[in-house]
C-alpha cells in the first residue's frame, strides 16, 4: 500500500487553498496566473488519486485534458498580462478597474 | 353536366380577371367581361336546367382537404330547386350587371364594383349549388365579404363604412351559429354533405335535431335579415342601388331562406324548429312591414319591405309549405329588383335624392315609364290580383292557415296583417313619389334623364313580376301548378290540402284591394295637401316605426353600450393599469435592485475572487454539515 | 509504512514547502523557480500514483513549457526585481481565514465518508491503457481541447501582436486604455 486516500486530497486541498489564496492576496498579475497553475495543478494530482483509487482511467484521461486547457489558459492569460502592460504599464491587478461603471 | 359548373365558375372567372388586370383594362372592356360572364353564367344555367332529367344528383368536382373525420369536397347538389334557383340567381343578376353599367357610368370605381359584383353571384352560386356545408360555407363567407365590400363601396364617406361594417358585423354573429351546427354535424354524423345530413338526420336524436335546426335558423336570420338580426339590411342602403337590387333581390338575403330549404326534410322532423321558423317569419313580416310604413328614403322602404317578404318565405318554410316559399321566393326576386331597379332611376332623376317626399307629380310626368314599372312592382309587392306576389304571397297564407296548431293560426292572422300594411306602404310609395306636390321641399330644380338601358332592363323584370304568378297557379288548369311538379322530387316538400283554399285566396284578394283604396284614401291625389295626416295624427307612433321599432337603439344601449364599456374597462383598467402596472412594476423592481447591487461592484478582480473563495467555504460548509 | 508511503510523504512535504515559497516569494523569478520545483515533485508523485505518461507531460508541459513561457513573460515585462513593498500581511487575512474554513469543512468531508480511508494500492497504467481511454471514451474531450488550444493559440497571437504606429487608439484590445 502506498497511503490513505484521503491523505491524498488532503494535499491537493492544501495546494488547491494555497493557489486560491495566492490568487487572492497577490496583486501582481503573474502571480495570479501562477496560483491558477497550482489550484490546476492540485485538482491533477486529486484526479490522478481516483483514478488509482477506483483503478479506472477516466481521472488519468481527465487530467490529461487539464494539461491542455491549462496550455491554452496560460497561453491567452500571459498574452493578457502583455496586453495589458502595454496598455497600461503596470501589472498590479488592483489598478485594472476599466469595467468598473463610473459612479453617477 | 359541365354547365351547372360553368354557371358557377364564369362570374369567378370574371372577377379574378377583372381583379389581376382590370385597372389595365379600357373601361368599356372591364363592362363587357363584367356582364358577359354572368350572362354566360346564365346562359350556361339555362342549358344546365334544359339537360335536367328530373333526376337528382351530386357532382363531386374535387376534394378540398381531410382532417379526422372532417373531409369536405367541391361538390354539386344538382336537383330541381337548386337548377331554379341557379337560374333566377344569374338571370336577375344579368339584368342588374347590365344595368350597372349605366348606372355606374361616371363613377370611377367601376373596377372594384365589377370584381365584388361578380365576386357577389359566384359567392351566391356556390351556396345555390353546394352539395358540402363547408363548401357552402365558403359562399355564405363570400356573400358577407361582398356586402360589407359594396356596401361600403362609396368609402369616402364614414357612414357607408360603418353601414358596411355593421352587415358584415351581424351576418358575422349569424356565422357562429353556423359553425357550431357545422362541428355538431361533423361530430355526430362525421360527413358535412347536405344530402347525407337530410338523408341520416331520422338516426340523430330528436333534440339534436332541434338544436341543428335553430341555429341553422339563427344562421339564416342573420343572412337574411330576420329577427333578431335585421337591423343591418336599411342601412346596407348605403349600397349603390344595383347592388341593393342584388343583396335583396339575387343574392344575399335569400341565401338564409334557401339555406333552410336546403335543410327542410332535416328541419322538418322538429315541430319545434318549424314552428321557430314560422314564428319568427310572421313576426318580422308584421315588424317590418310596420316599420316600411313610415319610411321617407324610398331604399329604405323597399328595404324594410324585403325584410317582411322574406319573414313570409320563413313563415311559408316554417309552416312546411317549400314549395310556396321558394314560389315566393323567385316572384320577391322578380319584383324587388324591378322596384330597385325603378328606385335606382327615380334616384338618378332626382340627382341623387331618395326623399319620396320631394319627388312628386313631375316625376311621373318626367319619366312615365318609371312610374308605370314602380305601379307593377307595387302590385306585384301588395298582392293586387293578378300580379304575382298575390299568388305566391296568397300560397304562403294558405300554408300557415292550414298548419294544424293554434300557434300557426296566430301567425297567419299577424302576416295577413302584415300582408294588408304591405299593400298599404307599397301604394303610399307609389302615390307620394308619383301624384305628391312637394311644397316648398327643396329638391332639384330640374330633373336628370334616365339613361335608356336602365329603363330597358326594367321591362323583362316588370314582365316577370306580372306574370310571376303563372309559375304555380292555383285550381285544376293542365298549366297550374308547374313549381310544385317540379319540385315534387325535391326532399322536404309536401303538398297542401285544398280544402278552404278559395276562401282564403278571396280573403287576400279582398285584403289587398281594400288596402289600395285605404291608400289611395290616405295618399291619394284627392288628399294632395293632406299626405302628411296620418303621421301628424301620432307623430310619435310614426318616428317609432321609422326607427324601426328603435331595434337600433335597443341594441344600442342593451348589447353595444355595455359590451363597450366592458372593452374601456378591460383597457383602461385591467390591461392598462393591471397588467402594464404589474410588467412596468417587475420591471422597475428588477432595475432598482440592480441598480442598488451596482455599488457593491469595485471592479477589482481581488474582489470577485473573493467572493469566489467565500463561495467555495460556504458550499463546502454546508455539505460537511449535511454530512456530519 | 511502506517505502512508497515514505516516498509520498516526502514529495508532498517537498510540493507544500516549495508552493508556499512560490506563493509568498517577493521576486517573480524566485516564484517561478520554486514552482518548477512544485511541479517536478508532482510530476514524480504522479508516477507514484500509478500514472507514468501524465509524469512525464507533467514535467514536459507544466515544470517545462509553461514555467520557461513564465520566465519569459517575466523577462519581457522586466519584472524581475523584487516587488516593491511586499506583500502586506494583512492582505493575507482574509484569503487565508476563508482556506482554514475551507480546509476545515473539506476535511471534515472527507474523512466522514469511510471510502476515504482505503489505502491505495500500487498499481502502473500503462501509456497505452490511457491513450486507449482518451482516444475511445474521452475523444470528444479530445477533440474539444484541442479545437481550445487552436482558439488560445489564435487568441494570443491577436493579443500579442505589435500596436500599429498611427493606428486607432480604440481598435486594437492591445491598445485600449
Amino acid at each position: 500500500m502506498i497511503v490513505p486516500f484521503g491523505h491524498v486530497l488532503l494535499l491537493a486541498a492544501l495546494l488547491f487553498l494555497m493557489g486560491l489564496s495566492c490568487t487572492i492576496a497577490r496583486r501582481n498579475l503573474v502571480m495570479i496566473l501562477i496560483g491558477v497553475e497550482i489550484m490546476l495543478n492540485a485538482s491533477g494530482l486529486a484526479l490522478v488519486a481516483s483514478s488509482l483509487r477506483w483503478m479506472s482511467m477516466d481521472g488519468q484521461a481527465l487530467t490529461a485534458l487539464i494539461l491542455g486547457v491549462a496550455a491554452s489558459e496560460v497561453t491567452v492569460g500571459l498574452a493578457l498580462v502583455m496586453a495589458v502592460r502595454r496598455a497600461s504599464g503596470s501589472l498590479d491587478a488592483d489598478r485594472q478597474t476599466a469595467l468598473k461603471e463610473d459612479d453617477r | 353536366m359541365t354547365a351547372p359548373v360553368l354557371t358557377l365558375l364564369c362570374p369567378l372567372a370574371g372577377a379574378a380577371v377583372l381583379a389581376l388586370a382590370g385597372r389595365h383594362l379600357p373601361r368599356r372592356v372591364a363592362e363587357v367581361v363584367a356582364v358577359a360572364v354572368v350572362l354566360a353564367g346564365f346562359v350556361a344555367a339555362c342549358a344546365a336546367w334544359a339537360g335536367f332529367d328530373g333526376q337528382s344528383r351530386i357532382l363531386h368536382l374535387a376534394s378540398w382537404f381531410s382532417v379526422g373525420h372532417l373531409a369536405p369536397s367541391f361538390s354539386l347538389k344538382l336537383d330541381a330547386l337548386s337548377l331554379l334557383m341557379a337560374l333566377m340567381v344569374s338571370g336577375v343578376s344579368a339584368l342588374i350587371h347590365f344595368y350597372s353599367v349605366a348606372y355606374m357610368r361616371r363613377d370611377q370605381g367601376f373596377v372594384r364594383y365589377f370584381c365584388y359584383l361578380n365576386l357577389f353571384v359566384f359567392s351566391m352560386q356556390t351556396i345555390v349549388m353546394a352539395d358540402d356545408l363547408v363548401f357552402l360555407f365558403l359562399g355564405w363567407e363570400g356573400v358577407g365579404f361582398c356586402s360589407f365590400a359594396l356596401i361600403g363601396f362609396w368609402s369616402e364617406d364614414a357612414a357607408n363604412v360603418a353601414a358596411g361594417r355593421k352587415a358584415f358585423i351581424l351576418t358575422r354573429i349569424g356565422d357562429v351559429a353556423y359553425l357550431v351546427a357545422l362541428a355538431l354535424i361533423v361530430t355526430s354524423l362525421a360527413s358535412t354533405s347536405l344530402t347525407e345530413l337530410n338523408a341520416r338526420a331520422g338516426l340523430l336524436a330528436p333534440d339534436m335535431v332541434t338544436l341543428l335546426g335553430l341555429l341553422f335558423l339563427f344562421a339564416a336570420c342573420g343572412k337574411s335579415a330576420q329577427l333578431p338580426l335585421l337591423v343591418w339590411l336599411p342601412d346596407a342602403m348605403a349600397a349603390p342601388t344595383p347592388v341593393s337590387a342584388l343583396i335583396h333581390a339575387a343574392t344575399m338575403v335569400t341565401a338564409g331562406v334557401y339555406l333552410l330549404m336546403r335543410l327542410a326534410p332535416m328541419i322538418s322532423l322538429s315541430p319545434a324548429a318549424m314552428l321557430a321558423i314560422a314564428a319568427i317569419g310572421a313576426l318580422t313580416a308584421f315588424f317590418a312591414a310596420c316599420a316600411a310604413l313610415a319610411q321617407h328614403d324610398v331604399k329604405r322602404v323597399l328595404a324594410w319591405s324585403t325584410v317582411s317578404q322574406v319573414g313570409y318565405m320563413f313563415l311559408g318554410l316554417g309552416a312546411g309549405d317549400l314549395t310556396g316559399s321558394f314560389f315566393h321566393l323567385l316572384v320577391h326576386a322578380f319584383f324587388k329588383s324591378l322596384l330597385f331597379l325603378g328606385a335606382g332611376c327615380m334616384i338618378t332623376a332626382m340627382h341623387d335624392d331618395h326623399d319620396i317626399f320631394r319627388m312628386g307629380a313631375r316625376l311621373r310626368r318626367h319619366a312615365p315609364g318609371v312610374f308605370a314599372a314602380m305601379v307593377m312592382g307595387a302590385c306585384a309587392l301588395g298582392g293586387v290580383p293578378p300580379a304575382g306576389g298575390f299568388f305566391s304571397k296568397g300560397r304562403i297564407l294558405f300554408a300557415a292557415f292550414t298548419a294544424p296548431g293554434l300557434a300557426e293560426r296566430l301567425l297567419w292572422v299577424l302576416a295577413t296583417a302584415a300582408a294588408l300594411l304591405t299593400v298599404l306602404y307599397a301604394f303610399r310609395l307609389v302615390f307620394v313619389a308619383f301624384f305628391g306636390q312637394p311644397a316648398g321641399q327643396g329638391g332639384p330644380e330640374a330633373l336628370a334623364p334616365v339613361p335608356k338601358l336602365m329603363l330597358a332592363m326594367l321591362w323583362p323584370l316588370a314582365l316577370l313580376a306580372l306574370a310571376g304568378g303563372a309559375l304555380n297557379l292555383p285550381g285544376e288548369a293542365p298549366w297550374s301548378g308547374w313549381l310544385g311538379h317540379v319540385l315534387a322530387g325535391v326532399p322536404g316538400v309536401a303538398a297542401l290540402p285544398e280544402d278552404n283554399e278559395a276562401l282564403v285566396s278571396a280573403l287576400d284578394a279582398l285584403i289587398s284591394l281594400a288596402g289600395l283604396l285605404l291608400a289611395w284614401r290616405l295618399w291619394g291625389p284627392k288628399n294632395l295637401m293632406d299626405w302628411r295626416r296620418p303621421a301628424a295624427l301620432a307623430p310619435r307612433v310614426h318616428a317609432f316605426f321609422l326607427s324601426g321599432w328603435k331595434l337600433d337603439a335597443l341594441y344600442l344601449a342593451a348589447v353595444a353600450r355595455p359590451y363597450q364599456a366592458l372593452a374601456l374597462w378591460l383597457w383602461r383598467d385591467v390591461d392598462g393599469r393591471g397588467l402594464d402596472g404589474l410588467a412596468l412594476g417587475a420591471a422597475n423592481l428588477a432595475g432598482n435592485a440592480s441598480r442598488s447591487l451596482r455599488r457593491l461592484a469595485t471592479g477589482r478582480v481581488t474582489a470577485t475572487l473573493v467572493m469566489f473563495a467565500l463561495g467555495l467555504a460556504l458550499i463546502l460548509l454546508i455539505f460537511s454539515v449535511r454530512a456530519a | 509504512m511502506s517505502v512508497y508511503g515514505v516516498l509520498f510523504y516526502a514529495l508532498g512535504g517537498l510540493m507544500l514547502a516549495a508552493t508556499t515559497l512560490a506563493v509568498t516569494s517577493r521576486s517573480l523569478v524566485h516564484a517561478v523557480v520554486y514552482l518548477v520545483n512544485a511541479f517536478f515533485a508532482t510530476g514524480l508523485l504522479f508516477y507514484l500514483l500509478g500514472a507514468p505518461l501524465l509524469a512525464a507531460f507533467e514535467i514536459i508541459i507544466y515544470a517545462g513549457a509553461i514555467m520557461v513561457l513564465f520566465l519569459f513573460i517575466v523577462m519581457l515585462t522586466r519584472q524581475d526585481k523584487p516587488l516593491a513593498g511586499g506583500v502586506s500581511l494583512m492582505r493575507w487575512l482574509l484569503p487565508g481565514l476563508t482556506s482554514l474554513v475551507s480546509l476545515a469543512a473539506g476535511t471534515a468531508l472527507v474523512f466522514s465518508g469511510g471510502a476515504t480511508g482505503v489505502p491505495l494500492a500500487p498499481a502502473m497504467a500503462s501509456p497505452r491503457d490511457l491513450g486507449r481511454a482518451l482516444f475511445s471514451r474521452w475523444w470528444l474531450g479530445v477533440e474539444i481541447v484541442s479545437f481550445l488550444l487552436l482558439v488560445a493559440l489564435v487568441g494570443a497571437l491577436y493579443l500579442g501582436r505589435a500596436p500599429r504606429e498611427g493606428a486607432a487608439a480604440g481598435k486594437s484590445p492591445g491598445d485600449a486604455p
